[in-house]
């Protein structure tokens, strides 16, 4: 369950506004940021803060990409694998992310700390080719700088 | 280098947004007070109109004609939504316009708020654009604060507020009706009118949706004028500047303000630095992912909307992808419908279904495992698209379309030499 | 109206008419998933594709989105246009299973049949199929979602139409899914139509799966007969037993869909313990031993005692036939009229409904969906008649206005307002509500006793203060509403609201609105009942006259007192004192068990029948199959059965009105169809209203609206001091209002297993805060007294209901019946917790 202080602002923000259902997405971000991920429970929360059925809550959300159904970890790897970027290399980066965690497209790392997911553009094609770690952008990226990357974000973890 | 007058980006900077400081420097919501106490709302729409401006969201309805489409009589609250979705791969002038300077759309909202006597302002962007979502709310904030956002704006009785809608990412949101019901808590599928949203959008409130950059001009029409506005161009047919992204293979990838009616040779030699060392001009996509490939013919044809279409083609979001001769177009657009595909509403059987099998013949091709008979479906396919339910579909297959327009011969080397020949 | 061209034919239709359409009456059926008349167009499935020639449209468009314009040519044969159909289907399969062998849509699958007349044969799509999990959504509907076409038609009728909320689309593009948040059991109970409106076999009807294909079926028209709405039916049967039904279409009162009561309430007809033999003092005899026993038993007893000691109680479940014969035989020989309700109050009810529907006020289902305020008075359309809540729905998805009154937690699949109110009371708040509604220019010109009525009509103040500021608002939407219908239930209500819906009604429509009146009724053929029913003989004067010793013989055709009867010992004591009891059935009853002499019935799919529902429709049904024991029952499901002999193994049940004909003269007429006519001709040389009634088989598809009015009888005659008929009891009082749900309490669909898996577990309802004076919460379980004896069941609190009251269903699993009368009350602490 969420957090008593959590339903509270929801359920504030929820009665302030002439259509409630405008803040579904906003509602979903909210609790996945509780929980990490969208999971059942949390399907049926939102659903009801927004005097909505589950499966109405479901239909919405099994339809974005920023809404995570399944677990992932703690930094969200979003490998951009749109044209530009694809361009610019976006293979050879996607492949040293796959060998350095271990893990392929889709999946989370045993310790919960990263999950690999394809994104489509994120509007950064003057920046390939680019990734995005938990909606912070990163770009242009050669093997090296993404190395880096990874290494600072285990330090900081 | 020439160099043409900035108008959306003048107080653009390297490293930071421009403040409301500064904006008020350059001239920023003089055209608003000027709307307010001159202006009745016919009159926003007429200038609009005379100045041509088109919506850079990549339909190029004029932005002016929009607005009159809302009845006198239509009810109220009515809505000005600001797409912000920007999610055309290849395409980031939106980001870069709030990046620059925020207050320019805000204040380009107000007055088409104005012209449509709205007083609900929604921006709609998109999650990966977070940072810009937080500079919009900073910058409403401010600009609430300052009399030119929510109760009588300027002193007038007046009223227009804006909030901002992040959504939760799919392309299909960018699409005007799909971007309603996403609004409206429904899946983001598209409705094809009628009725218009001008007429029911929102609730089933007349609702004005307009691009970014679209917005931000609308401030430096009323200020300068109509005619200033289409001066700015450097063909007759094209109307003030545009908002170029560029990307691929040229030295200095990024967004650049130039006239309509650049030509895009000059787009790529010089503002964007020239093709990278040893790559040479194949072709590009000029506006985005769902535009058709321009190849070298057309290298120096000016890019305005009416010039792209009368030779077949859509200048789309000015969102320009540069190819090189070692750049494999058939895997190039197997890219493009990987994402097509992925990205479809899943509403209407053509996109949903056609798109992953059009994906299938070009990874066929791609592999080297293609047949002849593959040309002719894919061709017959694609136009079949066309009668998909919204633009999506047809989008998706431009690029499909053009490379077997003009590219059928790299086509026909996968066939024979049974393996991609830039391998 | 615009005039248009299709394929070189012309044709003129009306405005807002779209292209498919207007084909469609030019008998061009241009393909279609997506589209359904009821539903609408949503172009998304793109097959119906056609070319436009001229007018304002050009080029391939789908003709399900565009409306018939003039000058249009359209052309649905164009070669383009066939291309691309035939590319949309390729594409619709690119992922279908073709797994028809072992589907069960296979034979009726608007799939094949596209994918074949499409011309789409040769599979080019050399890719992988993408395969989806299936889903369990209860005992009703099977999933298998490999087979879906994404033409969203399920999601559609599910939440747009019918208004339930859990099943739903999830996902995007290619793996876009339909189906629940989890698995479990669908809500709605209008699940079944999705096994009819899905064009292929995603959802399928899940108790006959792999049954048979539909051209192995022996299918009739027919009619649900499991309320008084008389939904028209396809049953099929195979094997002799019915396997299936689905919804038929029709205009006036179903449209496209059926509840699921109505599609799975058939199972009483193959019931294994249904009784398929006659019986004489238990013991099983033939059927013509059967009838010559009844015969010389009546003769026996006739011989000893008056004419009028012998009594026929027949039913409002049975066909018209059936209930016309029954008071043939009674004038022939000399016996008093028979009853046909068990329930005197309900009978009476029925009759004021039945004579109150003058045919300028009566609305069909359909009509009532096009009307833009409905007043519900005393009736719980879900429970009751769910198709009705459909039909509300529709009403109010286009602006209706939906008004409640009833003292139930009264819960309905569309915004409506819900006064509840006590049974007391209703008349008040509904007179008050309508005088209200009513612009008092609008009846400056009434008659004398419209003015009456309406001058002594209550104000609106009589509303208690928690429901003021609704009852009042509510007022002013009915003033600005001019299709107005009052639909009033019987069961429930006091005698006097019957009657005062209809003078509602007539003041309305005094005050120039077009207000329409819609009963609610017990039975499918309660209206026939009534419209044979004598008032002087009452079923109550029946058991009085047994209890005295002056009635000796009682005749039972179709109706079984034991299930109905709310004093279930004193029936039993009576019984006892019986020289003979006859009972003609075809359901298993304790009546059977105690019967002389019993003879099996055919059901209305061995015979056929003509019922009239609640708005007096007459409607027939056809025979389906010819009857007998099923094959699976008498094989054990060894097939086949080793069994020969020309005759039907098993069909010795018969038409009741056959054996009545029989017991009556002799049984000169063996034939079925000669015997039928008997009836019939009796009723239109007897009863004025059905004079016109034709010859059976002879009702065409609409049916015949019987006129049983009996004009001013009683109008604006209502005493608005209602006396609350308590007995002897005062102090504070909680009413026991016995009820029904949509499974469990209704006699036919009770036998029926799958239904029986979707029964709630019988519960006492009560208001919040009644139990909270009593001590009692919701996970509460109570001893009720009722007057000979008690019952226990579990507590359920509603806020949504009037105080005062408690509400019992008169669920098959509960013996309710122990209440020596109606209306009954008990005392708080008579409902007392039972400690575990
Ligand atoms: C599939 C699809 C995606 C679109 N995405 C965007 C978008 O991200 N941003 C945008 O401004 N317009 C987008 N559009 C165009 C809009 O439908 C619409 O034409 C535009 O936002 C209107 O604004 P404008 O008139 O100012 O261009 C998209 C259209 C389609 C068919
Ligand atoms: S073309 Fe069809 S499936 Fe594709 S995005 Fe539009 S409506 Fe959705
Ligand atoms: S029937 Fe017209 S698009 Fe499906």
């Amino acid at each position: 369950m969420i957090p008593a202080e959590l339903k509270e602002s929801l359920q504030k923000h929820i009665a302030s506004i002439d259509h409630p259902r405008e803040l579904v997405v906003d509602v979903m971000f909210a609790v996945q940021d509780y929980y990490g991920y969208l999971n059942d429970e949390a399907v049926e929360e939102v659903a009801e803060l927004l005097d909505m059925s589950p499966v109405e809550v479901e239909q919405l959300a099994t339809f974005y990409t920023f809404i995570y159904r399944e677990p992932v970890g703690k930094y969200v790897i979003h490998v951009c694998d749109s044209l530009v970027c694809w361009m610019e290399g976006h293979e050879s980066l996607l492949d040293r992310l796959i060998g350095k965690l271990g893990i392929n497209l889709g999946e989370t790392t045993p310790d919960g700390m990263f999950s690999l997911l394809p994104v489509c553009c994120i509007g950064y094609c003057d920046r390939a080719p680019a990734i995005m770690i938990n909606k912070k952008v990163y770009g242009p990226l050669t093997i090296d700088t993404l190395d880096d990357i990874l290494e600072k974000l285990r330090a900081e973890a | 280098m020439m160099h043409y007058p900035q108008v959306l980006f003048q107080n653009r900077k390297p490293d930071r947004i421009a403040t409301l400081e500064e904006y008020r420097q350059s001239g920023g919501y003089q055209a608003l007070a000027d709307v307010i106490r001159n202006y009745t709302s016919k009159k926003v729409q007429e200038v609009l109109v005379d100045a041509i401006l088109l919506g850079r969201g990549g339909a190029a309805f004029p932005a002016g004609r929009k607005l009159m489409t809302v009845a006198d009589e239509a009810p109220y609250p009515r809505y000005i939504v600001c797409n912000a979705d920007e999610m055309e791969p290849g395409t980031f002038k939106d980001r870069v316009m709030i990046h620059a300077d925020p207050h320019m759309i805000i204040e380009g909202m107000v007055i088409d708020a104005y012209g449509a006597k709205a007083e609900k302002g929604i921006i709609f962007i998109r999650p990966e654009y977070e940072s810009a979502a937080r500079i919009l709310e900073r910058e409403i904030e401010i600009a609430r604060k300052e009399g030119f956002l929510g109760k009588n704006i300027l002193g007038s009785d007046f009223n227009f507020d804006i909030a901002v809608h992040r959504s939760a990412g799919r392309y299909i949101c960018g699409e005007v009706t799909a971007q309603l019901n996403a609004l409206m808590g429904k899946r983001a599928n598209p409705q094809q009118p009628p009725p218009y949203p001008t007429e029911k959008g929102l609730w089933n409130l007349p609702t004005v949706l307009q691009n970014v950059e679209t917005l931000a001009n609308i401030p430096h029409i009323i200020k300068n004028g109509a005619e200033w506005y289409k001066s700015l161009a450097l063909t007759e047919s094209g109307a003030g500047t545009k908002l170029f992204s560029v990307s691929g293979k040229v030295n200095n990838p990024g967004c650049f303000e130039l006239p309509m009616g650049i030509k895009l040779s000059e787009i790529i030699e010089i503002h964007a630095g020239g093709m990278t060392e040893g790559s040479e001009y194949k072709a590009c996509l000029p506006g985005g992912a769902s535009t058709r490939f321009l190849p070298r013919e057309f290298y120096d044809i000016e890019l305005d909307f009416d010039t792209l279409r009368d030779v077949g083609h859509r200048l789309g979001t000015g969102a320009i992808m540069v190819f090189d001769q070692k750049t494999c177009l058939v895997a190039a657009t197997l890219n493009l419908v990987e994402f097509f595909a992925r990205e479809s509403c899943g509403w209407c059987t053509p996109c949903r279904e056609g798109l992953p099998y059009i994906r299938d013949l070009l990874r066929r091709l791609e592999r080297g495992q293609g047949e002849e008979e593959y040309i002719p479906m894919l061709q017959q396919m694609s136009k079949h698209l066309w009668s998909a339910y919204c633009a999506f579909a047809p989008g998706a297959v431009s690029p499909v379309e053009s490379l077997v327009t003009y590219f059928e011969d790299e086509i026909r080397e996968h066939i024979s030499q049974k393996q991609c020949p830039f391998k | 109206m615009p005039k248009l061209v299709i394929d070189e034919r012309e044709i003129e239709v009306p405005e807002g008419t779209k292209v498919i359409e207007a084909a469609e009456q030019l008998g061009i059926m241009i393909p279609r998933f997506c589209y359904h008349p009821a539903l609408g167009s949503v172009g998304a499935c793109r097959v119906c594709a056609v070319k436009f020639l001229e007018g304002p449209f050009k080029g391939v468009q789908m003709s399900c989105m565009i409306d018939a314009k003039d000058d249009m040519v359209v052309s649905t044969t164009d070669e383009e246009a066939v291309e691309f159909r035939k590319y949309v289907i390729e594409w619709l399969m690119l992922h279908h299973p073709h797994d028809c062998p072992v589907c069960d849509e296979g034979g009726h699958c608007l799939l094949q049949d596209m994918t074949v007349s499409g011309g789409h044969g040769v599979r080019r799509y050399l890719g992988l199929k993408r395969t989806y999990r299936d889903q369990y959504l209860g005992p009703l509907v099977q999933h298998e979602m490999n087979r879906c076409i994404h033409c969203y038609r399920c999601t559609r009728f599910y939440q747009e139409f019918a208004g339930y909320f859990d099943l739903g689309v999830m996902q995007i593009a290619n793996h876009t899914y339909f189906g629940r948040f989890k698995d479990g059991i669908l809500e709605s109970p209008f699940t079944g139509n999705l096994s009819d409106i899905c064009p292929t076999g995603v959802y399928t009807d899940k108790p006959s799966r792999f049954f048979g294909r539909r051209w192995d079926y022996q299918r009739s028209p027919s009619l649900c007969i499991n309320c008084s709405l008389g939904c028209h039916i396809t049953a099929s049967a195979r094997y002799r037993e019915v396997v299936r039904q689905e919804a038929r279409y029709s205009e006036a009162v179903n449209g496209y869909f059926i509840c699921d009561r109505g599609r799975h309430g058939f199972h009483y007809a193959k019931s294994e313990t249904r009784p398929g033999k006659a019986l004489v003092d238990g013991r099983e005899v033939t059927t013509e031993e059967g009838i010559r026993a009844a015969r010389e038993k009546l003769a026996e007893l006739m011989s000893r005692i008056e004419s009028d000691g012998v009594a026929c109680l027949g039913s409002a479940r049975s066909s018209l036939e059936n209930q016309a014969m029954l008071k043939q035989l009674c004038q022939k020989m000399g016996w008093q009229d028979p009853s046909y309700f068990v329930d005197e109050s309900l009978a009476k009810k029925v009759k004021t409904a039945v004579t109150r529907l003058e045919p300028e006020l009566t609305v069909s289902l359909r009509d009532l969906e096009g009307s833009d305020a409905i007043i519900v008075v005393g009736a719980d359309p879900i429970n009751e008649a769910p198709m009705l809540a459909l039909a509300m729905r529709q009403a109010q998805r286009k602006g209706g206005k939906i008004v409640v009154l009833d003292p139930r937690p009264i819960s309905l699949p569309c915004d409506y307002t819900h006064l509840p109110v006590k049974l007391d009371e209703i008349n008040l708040y509904l007179g008050a509500l309508i005088k209200a509604a009513v612009d008092p220019e609008a009846i400056t010109d009434a008659e004398k006793d419209v003015a009456r009525f309406y001058r002594e009509a209550p104000m609106l103040e009589i509303f208690v203060d928690s429901l003021q500021k609704k009852a009042s608002s509510l007022a002013q939407e009915l003033r600005a509403s001019q299709r107005v219908v009052i639909v009033c239930g019987t069961q429930v209500v006091r005698e006097t609201t019957v009657v005062l819906a209809g003078d509602c009604v007539s003041l309305l429509r005094a005050a120039k609105k077009q207000a329409g009146l819609f009963y609610l009724l017990p039975q499918a053929n309660a209206f026939g009942a009534s419209l044979l029913t004598n008032k002087e003989f009452s079923f109550l004067n029946t058991l009085e006259g047994m209890e005295n010793g002056s009635i000796k013989g009682l005749i039972l055709v179709e109706n079984d007192p034991f299930y109905s009867f709310h004093h279930r010992q004193r029936l039993d004591l009576a019984i006892e004192k019986l020289d003979l009891l006859i009972v003609l059935d075809y359901l298993e009853s304790p009546a059977v068990r105690k019967a002389h002499v019993f003879l099996p019935t055919s059901t209305l799919y061995e015979t056929g029948g003509i019922y009239i529902n609640q708005e007096g429709r007459a409607q027939a049904a056809t025979k389906t199959y010819l009857g007998g024991i099923s094959i699976a029952q008498i094989s054990g499901g060894n097939h086949p059965p080793r069994i020969y002999g020309s005759e039907i193994p098993g069909g010795e049940a018969r038409a009741a009105f056959q054996f009545l004909d029989q017991i009556g003269d002799g049984g000169s007429d063996e034939d079925e169809t000669a015997s039928r006519q008997n009836p019939l001709r009796w009723l239109s040389a007897n009863l004025p209203a059905l004079a016109k009634i034709p010859p059976f088989g002879e009702l065409t598809e609409a049916g015949m609206l019987i006129n049983s009015s009996d004009e001013g009888t009683g109008q604006f005659s209502l005493d608005w001091k209602e006396e609350k008929d308590k007995g002897d009891m005062t102090g504070d009082l909680l009413e026991v209002i016995l009820t029904d749900l949509t499974f469990g309490t209704e006699e036919l669909s009770s036998f029926s297993p799958p239904l029986r898996k979707l029964e709630r577990k019988p519960c006492l309802f009560m208001q919040v805060n009644d139990a909270a004076k009593m001590g009692l919460s919701s996970e509460d379980r109570v001893r009720i007294k009722l007057d000979e004896g008690d019952v226990e069941v579990d507590v359920r609190l509603e806020e949504n209901m009037a105080p005062g009251v408690v509400i019992l269903p008169r669920h098959r699993l509960l013996e309710w019946q122990k209440v020596k009368r109606l209306p009954k009350f008990v005392r708080f602490e008579e409902i007392e917790k039972v400690s575990d």
